[in-house]
């Protein structure tokens, strides 16, 4: 019987194994969790506290695969196991001892047991004595999405209108160098947590105004510009009230010249948040927020610091609204720059263990010194809504230039973020054994959709932003005050800036309720 | 080194790296096992097939044959509208009450608000938004290891021009002073 957890399989045992298990059950396992030694790097190996070298009882060789008889620990090498085996009836399992994996003579196979594997990630573990309690974090699921329910706040139809387009697709003006904006906000409205929200009136602005007066509030100004978007009007929108509130929210950012798309983004989320736990008057911290920009784009990143020489680690847990990645091809040559650069190839780069410098050895609380550390960061906790951003800015402190980055990257429409998370990252580092490790998030889905791209082209100082939307199965060109369908391939081959992907479960339910046959309700 | 022993030596040295070699290669099968055995790898015809149409993709568009993505501008859109280069709708500026085109909306405000590159303090970007960023415990990203502050990592969009430069087709906008 295979069984399956949220991320991997138990493959059923061989015959043999199966056997051995039977009459054995955990005697082979106990007497050998003594000998099991693992390395800081998390690499077990069976030891038997001899000062001598292993050797084959065969042929007395020490080179090559050695194994170690699960019945009466006699060691053989890879050429001579079958003739253990042979010899002695029911000496079908051994152990290969620089990798602590089972293995059967007469399948001549590694094989795998649940059992096992916990026997050695037990020793793995004390070895390297954790004895923290991560605390669970759950994925707040809870998101009400009931369009059915909302009032919908959209008007008559505009008969120019084609009827047969998804409502929410509307131009944007350019204002003046604002094409940054224009980018993230159609990327933004389209985010099924948020346009739900407001389009289910969650923010009352007549209420708002009420109670807080005519002051500054960005929701009020995205909640409108929502429900112009879904007005069923579909002639260009200028969103100049929405560029005055954020300027006087992000007063440093407010000039008429170069903006960042990401810098804004990141700007709007803020300022939803602050007006957020103005009201609510919390000051919860950002992992337990519940402003709709949390709700929606709030996930957990886990940060893994290992001690190099003891395997002690130490870990760290910090929100976040987005990742952003750096391109996994930049620090190649030219010459090694043969292949493409993808974004699994970039969310690699991320969470790969890298070893910090010998200028920035950390303080290690299990040998009291000072070590070299290896820091591995993984997520432990996924939003609804992934924003990844693209780093594509290359900066010299020795030229005092910085240049764009032009390199394509390639996506995929579908992302399982599973590699990534903090439970198959910890695993990986335990061997990938099998066992359940408790960062185990299984009740949230790791599978993704893509819904919006924000491209950008041209160069760093002068260039221009276009937002790919993915509604009902049909790719727009978002393009200032231009919407237009594009094929897939086009989305495709774009530069990619910043990739908006869904909760795959979350996609489905949104298109649904989006679909241009909905009825319409007047306000 | 006579040539006997200088045999002797490259031998063993082969040896032992043939040897080196070997405990790797299968190290690195014994782990590839594991993980295929679990299924920890079981997207990997989803991920071939989504390279495959991403290179398909780009190779259409590099081919200049295709009658690939036409500029957007200058076109109809789905809706059968056509917009000017640079939006002309008028309204009020909430600032000031002057009517304004939408596509010098930007440049009037930074004016009008007192804000901009010449309006403000000498202060670098950097500085400003990491301090406003920080101070405020906003929803930034904290955990990136060496990410230099955003600044360092930011595309821009649009001419570096100067507010209120002249466009080919428009009319000049008056500097506004604010007194």
């Amino acid at each position: 019987m295979c069984l399956r957890s949220s991320s991997y399989t138990s493959p059923k045992p061989c015959k043999h194994l199966a056997d051995y298990k039977l009459r054995h059950a955990f005697d082979g396992y106990d007497s050998l969790q003594n000998c099991l030694k693992t390395t800081p790097i998390g690499r077990t190996r069976v030891d038997n506290h001899n000062t001598k070298i292993p050797r084959c009882n065969f042929c007395n060789g020490y080179l090559g695969r050695l194994y170690i008889c699960l019945m009466c620990s006699s060691i053989s090498c890879s050429t001579h196991i079958l003739l253990h085996t042979q010899s002695k009836s029911g000496h079908d399992v051994a152990i290969d001892i620089e990798r602590s994996e089972l293995y059967c003579c007469l399948c001549c196979d590694q094989v795998y047991d649940p059992d096992f594997d916990k026997v050695v990630v037990s020793e793995q573990i004390k070895g390297s004595c954790p004895g923290r309690s991560n605390k669970r974090r759950r994925l707040d699921s809870g998101m009400e999405l009931d369009l059915k329910k909302s009032k919908r706040l959209i008007a008559m139809r505009d008969g120019r209108a084609k009827s047969c387009y998804p409502l929410g697709l509307r131009g944007l003006n350019n204002l003046g160098n604002t094409c940054f904006m224009n980018s993230v906000l159609q990327a933004l409205l389209h985010a099924p947590p948020l346009r739900n929200y407001f389009l289910s009136d969650h923010h009352n602005r007549d209420e708002c105004k009420r109670r807080y007066g005519e002051k500054l509030c960005l929701l009020c100004e995205i909640g409108a510009l929502v429900s112009a978007m879904f007005s069923g009007d579909r002639s260009p929108y200028s969103p100049a009230q929405f560029l005055y509130s954020w300027w006087q929210h992000s007063s440093n950012l407010a000039s008429y010249e170069e903006q960042d798309a990401h810098e804004f983004f990141i700007s709007v989320l803020d300022g939803i948040h602050e007006k957020e736990s103005k009201v609510r008057n919390s000051s919860k911290d950002d992992g337990d927020c519940q402003c709709i920009a949390h709700r929606a784009f709030s996930g957990s990143l886990r940060s893994d610091v290992t001690c190099t020489i003891c395997g002690f680690t130490s870990t760290t847990y910090d929100p976040c609204v987005d990742v952003s990645l750096n391109l996994d091809t930049v620090n190649l040559s030219a010459a090694e720059k043969t292949g493409l650069s993808t974004l699994s190839g970039c969310l690699n780069l991320f969470t790969r263990a890298e070893r910090l410098g010998s200028d920035s050895k950390l303080h290690c609380q299990n040998c009291q010194e000072l070590r070299d550390t290896s820091k591995q960061l993984s997520i432990s906790r996924l939003p609804l809504v992934l924003c990844l951003h693209i780093k594509r800015f290359e900066h010299s402190l020795i030229q005092k230039t910085s240049r764009k980055i032009d390199q394509y990257l390639q996506f995929p429409f579908a992302l399982d973020m599973t590699p990534y998370l903090s439970s198959s990252i910890v695993r990986s580092r335990f061997g990938n054994r099998i066992f359940a490790f408790e960062c185990e998030n299984s009740d949230s889905s790791a599978e993704y959709e893509i819904f919006a791209v924000i491209a950008h082209s041209g160069m760093l100082e002068s260039g221009h932003y276009v937002t790919y939307l993915h509604v009902n199965n049909q790719w727009y060109k978002c393009d200032d005050a231009w919407i237009c369908e594009v094929d897939e391939g086009i989305v495709r081959a774009s530069q990619c800036y910043m990739l908006f992907y869904v909760q795959k479960l979350l996609y489905h339910k949104a298109n649904k309720d989006l679909s241009c046959n909905a009825s319409v309700e007047s306000r | 080194m006579s040539g006997p022993n200088e045999d002797k030596n490259t031998q063993l040295s082969s040896h032992f790296f043939g040897d080196l070699l070997d405990s790797i290669i299968v190290d690195v099968a014994s782990e590839c096992h594991r993980i295929a055995k679990l299924g920890l790898d079981r997207n990997l015809e989803e991920e071939e097939e989504e390279m495959r149409l991403s290179v398909q993709a780009r190779a259409r568009v590099a081919d200049p044959s295709n009658s690939s993505e036409t500029n957007t501008k200058y076109v109809v859109d789905i809706f059968g509208q056509t917009h000017p280069s640079i939006a002309t709708e008028i309204f009020e500026c909430m600032n000031c009450g002057r009517s304004i085109a939408a596509g010098r909306f930007a440049p009037h405000l930074e004016k009008c608000m007192g804000k901009g590159r010449k309006a403000r303090l000498k202060v670098t970007r950097s500085s400003t938004a990491a301090q406003n960023r920080y101070s405020r415990g906003s929803p930034v990203s904290a955990y990136s290891p060496y990410s230099n502050s955003t600044s360092t990592n930011r595309l821009s969009n649009g001419t570096p021009s100067v507010a209120g430069e002249e466009y080919s087709n428009g009319t000049y906008e008056e500097p506004w002073n604010k007194t």
